[in-house]
């Protein structure tokens, strides 16, 4: 009698958390890893534009911050099958892997949830659209940016992180084909390296000690910065423009050993990345192109103060 | 394993975990609410959304309201999450069991993974049973090996599995980063990936489910009713004992890392048929998730304890509360601090029901002796009033 009882309670109780459904919209959101200050940017971006469309558009956005703590594709795949079960309305995900979850991207696109991708694309996937920065562009930025503080001459070394990766080949792509505008820039050649802080310094040093003549650093990743005293060189003897633009880069800028960072839009990789969901779940509109460009901002000397403030509001308070 | 009799709990030894289970879920499903999921049908043979009309009249997307934790996807995905760690805690139970540790276990899968996607890229999507064959026999070989390797160093150089298997975590990730250069490897013959993430009954991958019960029942089997199995448990229970009896206690050794090998190159297997993808980063930190899988399955770290069932199901609970985190909508950082209380709990759980056990026994000899004492007096007594 009492286990009928329980039961009977039990599958009542079911069936009333099955008919207590709400109306929230939740967008799910998967960054690569929560240990990196790029991706608490993003959440903090797409949290801020949550909230402003609830209160602008009477919205009611919910944002589901499922990011592993450490880069590992199969959770994120995992990640995006959970908030599917889940009822997500929308996914926005930065792939570790492409390869890995292209599967899970395009199950969630079949069960009618729109995806975007945000930083690191899966461009065989069915997703609706990648807001990220073009790598080839950037190249050329990056050398631009390096021939004016160089007053377009001297020699410069590229420094290229994992040889393998298709969008760092394409930034060393755009770095050699605009060092072709300035006949005396010299590319001494493209220097590559496991991309972590400490083999990025180790390489740096060992190819000026080789390369004395080396007068400028295009660094299409921004790795040797991410620790202190990675450049050994006097400050402003070696002009230095590197890629991103991360809180501990800043110090490098301050004290003259670089003279530009270039900042991808991390903000608004939440920001834009929402946008693009709402506009497609409610509005059902789809970008004009599936490639949404996001812009290099110079940082330097003169703006590094007032960028720092961003950081202070994109990190979780301590 | 079996149930003699009636079902009961307390005599089942695993009754704990699947009690544990069970509130977990009635938990999930009373207080994880629900979802409202997309109706599909098929119409002109492609799946394609259903419509539904109002009273108004107008055609709409249709959908149906399920629980959040009480449905067949979500519990299948909680499955086939499980499946990966599940198959390695075997493998790293049956070491336990022996008083050992394999921390190389996530290594060993990644390289496992890195080795069978370079075979099963290189014959591309369009490749057979005949390349999936190879490959899978790579994956697993790997694994294989890899266990094996580390079995025969402990035993020839005699040094604690601890620092044996830190050592091999390093080389195979090293050996792995090498091999790919930390690239991806993708692009596998379809027939591979289409066996492996086939859905059953509308949606349900089943593969990655079946595959962890049956090494579950293999190591079952092997645990409990083969004499090799017992041998496992006499060296976990005192090595020294084990070895006066007869038992060679370093062959045993070398098969039981072997094991834990082979587990982690079957779950690699599982990894690249699913997600379709190898790179040197697969399975970093696994290690502590399989180890916490089989430590909450009720082996015992000093060795002697543990069973093949028991490592399913400390898995299994690991990852309810994993993905209940995400149905109760609790931020995911705190995942990492629960599993940690859940591992710290079910140690000391475990080391109450021992004190508790030893009680029992102690009480229960202490009858015993007092019935045999009574029974010898009574008799003497019984003289003595005849007289």
């Amino acid at each position: 009698m009492i286990r009928r009882f329980a039961v009977t309670g039990f599958l009542s109780l079911v069936a009333a958390a099955g008919f207590a459904a709400d109306k929230t919209l939740v967008f799910g959101v998967v960054a690569k890893s929560n240990n990196n200050p790029v991706f608490q940017a993003a959440k903090t971006g797409a949290e801020d534009e949550a909230k402003k469309l609830n209160t602008e558009k009477k919205a009611n956005i919910q944002i589901d911050w499922r990011t592993p703590n450490e880069e590992d594709p199969q959770k994120q795949a995992d990640a995006i099958e959970q908030l599917v079960n889940n009822g997500a309305a929308g996914i926005a995900v930065s792939c570790s892997d492409a390869n890995k979850l292209t599967d899970a991207i395009n199950k969630a696109v079949d069960n009618g949830i729109p995806v975007v991708c945000f930083d690191s694309d899966a461009p065989k996937s069915k997703r609706l659209a990648n807001f990220g920065t073009d790598d080839v562009d950037c190249g050329h930025k990056t050398m631009s940016e390096l021939a004016k503080v160089m007053n377009n001459k001297g020699v410069v070394a590229i420094l290229a992180g994992n040889q393998n990766a298709p969008n760092l080949q394409k930034r060393v792509q755009g770095v050699k084909e605009e060092a072709k505008k300035y006949p005396d820039i010299k590319i001494l050649d493209a220097y590559y390296h496991k991309e972590t802080p400490q083999d990025a310094a180790a390489k740096v040093e060992q190819v000026m000690q080789a390369h004395p003549e080396i007068t400028g650093w295009a660094m299409i990743g921004g790795w040797p910065l991410f620790t202190d005293n990675a450049l050994k060189f006097a400050p402003g003897t070696v002009k230095v423009v590197a890629v991103d633009a991360l809180p501990a880069q800043l110090g490098y800028l301050r004290d003259g050993h670089v003279q530009v960072l270039l900042a991808q839009q991390v903000y608004e990789w939440g920001t834009t990345s929402v946008d693009l969901l709402y506009n497609k779940v409610v509005e059902n509109k789809s970008p004009p192109s599936s490639f949404v460009k996001g812009e290099l901002i110079p940082i330097t000397k003169a703006n590094v103060e007032e960028f720092a403030k961003n950081w202070e509001k994109w990190l979780p308070k301590k | 394993m079996a149930l003699p009799g009636k079902l009961s709990f307390s005599k089942f030894p695993e009754g704990g975990l699947i009690l544990a289970i069970i509130v977990l879920g009635l938990v999930l499903a009373i207080f994880g609410g629900s979802v409202q999921r997309p109706k599909f049908e098929i119409r002109d043979g492609q799946r394609q959304r259903a419509i539904e009309v109002t009273q108004e009249g107008l055609k709409i997307p249709a959908s149906t309201t399920v629980n959040k934790f009480f449905n067949a996807q979500t519990l299948i995905q909680i499955a086939k999450d499980t499946s990966f760690f599940a198959i390695m805690a075997i493998g790293m139970t049956i070491v336990i069991i022996t008083g050992g540790i394999d921390l190389s276990v996530g290594a060993v899968y990644a390289l496992s993974a890195v080795c069978g996607a370079l075979v099963l890229n290189h014959y591309g999507s369009s490749g057979g049973l005949g390349a999936v064959f190879i490959g899978v026999l790579v994956t697993v070989g790997v694994g294989t090996l890899c266990g094996f390797l580390n079995g025969a160093m402990i035993v020839a150089f005699n040094v604690h599995p601890f620092i044996i298997t830190l050592g091999t975590m390093a080389i195979y990730r090293g050996i792995a980063f090498v091999q790919t250069s930390g690239q991806s490897i993708g692009d596998f013959p379809e027939i591979f990936r289409d066996f492996v993430r086939h859905e059953y009954f509308g949606g349900l991958s089943l593969v990655p489910l079946m595959v962890m019960i049956i090494v579950m029942v293999i190591g079952g089997i092997f645990l409990s009713k083969m004499a090799i199995g017992r041998k496992v448990y006499a060296i976990g229970g005192n090595e020294i004992a084990s070895r006066f009896s007869g038992i060679r206690v370093g062959r045993v050794k070398i098969l039981v890392y072997t094991l834990s090998g082979l587990s982690a190159g079957i779950a690699a297997t599982l990894s690249l048929g699913y997600y379709g993808a190898g790179s040197s980063g697969d399975g970093s930190g696994y290690e502590l998730n399989v180890i916490a899988a089989a430590v909450v399955g009720g082996a015992s770290l000093i060795g002697g304890k543990g069973t093949a069932l028991g490592a399913l199901l400390g898995a299994v609970i690991l990852q309810v509360i994993s993905n209940g985190l995400v149905i109760l909508n609790i931020p995911q950082n705190y995942s990492q601090i629960v599993i940690g209380v859940v591992v710290i709990a079910a140690v000391l759980l475990d080391q109450l029901n021992a004190r508790l056990a030893e009680r029992r026994l102690l009480a229960k000899t202490g009858r015993i002796k007092k019935e045999v004492l009574e029974s010898s007096e009574a008799p003497a007594s019984a003289t003595q009033e005849t007289k």
